[in-house]
């Protein structure tokens, strides 16, 4: 990172809580993320990372605690609200590609609709983010008609094309071909060096290792620990995390 | 229909002209008809027309109608949801000849002094009104059909409910409802044939007049039947084009 001065808050956690019925996904979780990081976010299946994930944008309304994202009070005022879902882009596991509209129409419709864009602009920065992302040929064709590592950089192209300041992934590539999983991640190493600030829930062990300033280890709803890649992989803290890693290398 | 499907935009210009050139031109095969259909030409033309009008209005109405009460039914409103929930429930209960004859005869007491209805206004009242509850069944399962994930995306990129609504679930949701909606369309063209029974000289009733002038009643309700056979097919066609229309997305 190029910083003399100190690197600038973007996202603030304090104290978050969120259950479904009885069951508490999110306990009292606190963290604070600057601008221009990359930050993995891993743990065990169930341990809340989507959930918290899903708070920072309001697609999930925490129950107590406090979300800042660029000074804005996460609440339920609208302008707020507005205001945040344009600084914050979202990845989803399933893509999310809305399937009646071409791959242009996709990445052009939210700076036509929520930026009112004029449409000729909007599309031609469309193309320009489908260029970045290497699919400018696959402009006029359907999200059926491609690959699922291609309707994921459509995807990427797509939450870009709002300009965020920050962008959520929730296990980008889990639902790939493992042929696949590459093309995506290209793409996110790429977006990594552009400076954007990231929050990447993943199984993809390499990829935060080598693209994450930090790591994040959730469990039972709690950070366990938040550390460097580096520290994390090979000398994490805590027994959970060491139970964690040995298990997901043996899964590879 | 298969040639529908590969060009449904042509096809549905084709059934429009085809029912506008059929509702204008009918008079001169008709009228070189010998009797009884010959002389009173100009009589199942009038008629037709008032078919199609009644089937274009109500069948409007009724995908507006359709639409409203599906979403009322799907809200979070518990009153709205019962109102709508007994809107179907006393419609498709009850048989469309009383539904008619009750917007007939008791609306006039209802409705404050000095409105007053046609015959035609009431028949396309009560079949908006019958017709709207079949779609309301239609548009809810459409949007029941919409997958969630493309909900959260149209959210996550900022776009409003309403926007999200009109550009993402309403759309989608057609494309799964416009089947039943087209059955319903074209069930409507043979149901406002019930209109007669409030002397609105539609088709059936002009059928019934001629013949029984020229006590033929054979080749007067072939002529009939014919004339509803083709708008049936021109409407049958209109709406498996705008299928294949919207079904873009999902070929491969
Ligand atoms: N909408 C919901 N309703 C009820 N329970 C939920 C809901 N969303 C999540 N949960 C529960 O909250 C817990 C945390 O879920 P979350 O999706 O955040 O886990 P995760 O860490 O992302 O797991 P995974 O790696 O499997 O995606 C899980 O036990 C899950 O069953
Ligand atoms: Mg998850």
């Amino acid at each position: 990172m190029n910083t003399e001065d100190a690197p600038r808050i973007i996202i603030e956690a304090r104290r978050v809580s969120k259950s479904f019925g009885s069951f508490q996904a999110l306990r009292d979780v606190s963290a604070t993320f600057f601008e221009g990081q990359v930050t993995a976010i891993v743990g065990p299946s169930g341990s809340g990372k989507s959930t918290f994930l899903r708070t920072l944008n309001r697609l999930e309304a925490q129950d107590a605690g406090e979300i800042i994202v660029d000074g804005i009070v996460l609440n339920d005022d609208l302008k707020h609200l507005d205001a945040i879902r344009r600084e914050v882009g979202m990845v989803f596991q399933s893509f999310n590609l809305f399937s009646h509209l071409t791959i242009l129409r996709n990445v052009a419709l939210a700076p036509i609709r929520v930026r009112k864009m004029p449409r000729s602009a909007a599309e031609s920065k469309a193309l320009q983010l489908l260029e970045r992302v290497g699919l400018k040929s696959q402009a006029a064709k359907y999200p059926v008609q491609l690959s699922g590592g291609q309707q994921q950089r459509v995807a990427i192209a797509r939450a870009l094309a709002m300009d965020p300041k920050v962008l959520l992934f929730d296990e980008p590539t889990s639902a790939l071909d493992p042929e696949m999983v590459n093309e995506v991640l290209a793409v996110m190493r790429e977006l990594a060096h552009s400076g954007i600030t990231m929050l990447v829930v993943t199984h993809e062990m390499g990829f935060a290792r080598e693209v994450a300033d930090r790591v994040i280890f959730f469990d039972e709803g709690v950070i366990l620990e938040d550390t460097s890649p580096a520290r994390f992989f090979s000398n994490p803290e805590h027994e959970r995390a060491k139970a964690f890693l040995s298990q997901v290398r043996h899964g590879y | 229909m298969d040639w529908t499907r590969k060009h449904p935009g042509w096809a549905m210009a084709g059934a429009m002209v085809g029912l506008l050139v059929f509702l204008w031109g009918m008079a001169v095969p008709l009228a070189a008809a010998p009797a009884p259909i010959g002389p009173a030409a100009q009589q199942f033309v009038d008629g037709a027309r008032i078919t199609v009008e009644l089937t274009l209005i109500s069948g409007s109405a009724g995908v507006l109608i359709g639409v409203l009460a599906g979403l009322g039914k799907l809200s979070h409103f518990w009153p709205l949801r019962r109102f709508c929930d007994g809107y179907v429930w006393l419609i498709r209960g009850t048989p469309l000849l009383l539904q008619i004859l009750f917007v007939w005869l008791a609306f006039p007491e209802i409705l404050p002094e000095g409105i007053e209805l046609s015959d035609f206004a009431c028949a396309a009242i009560a079949l908006s009104l019958n017709v709207g509850a079949y779609n309301t069944e239609c548009v809810r399962a459409g949007i029941l059909a919409v997958p969630h994930g493309q909900i959260e995306a149209a959210r996550a990129l900022g776009l409003t409910p309403l926007q999200t609504f009109l550009g993402v679930i309403l759309p989608q949701s057609m494309r799964v409802a416009l089947p039943a909606l087209a059955n319903n369309l074209a069930s409507l063209v043979k149901d406002s044939s019930l209109a007669y029974a409030i002397s609105v000289v539609e088709l059936t009733m002009v059928g019934y007049r001629v013949q029984a002038e020229s006590y033929q009643p054979i080749p007067v309700f072939i002529t009939i039947a014919v004339i509803y056979l083709i708008l049936t097919t021109a409407f049958t066609t209109l709406t498996a084009a705008l299928e294949a229309q919207l079904d873009v997305g999902q070929k491969r």
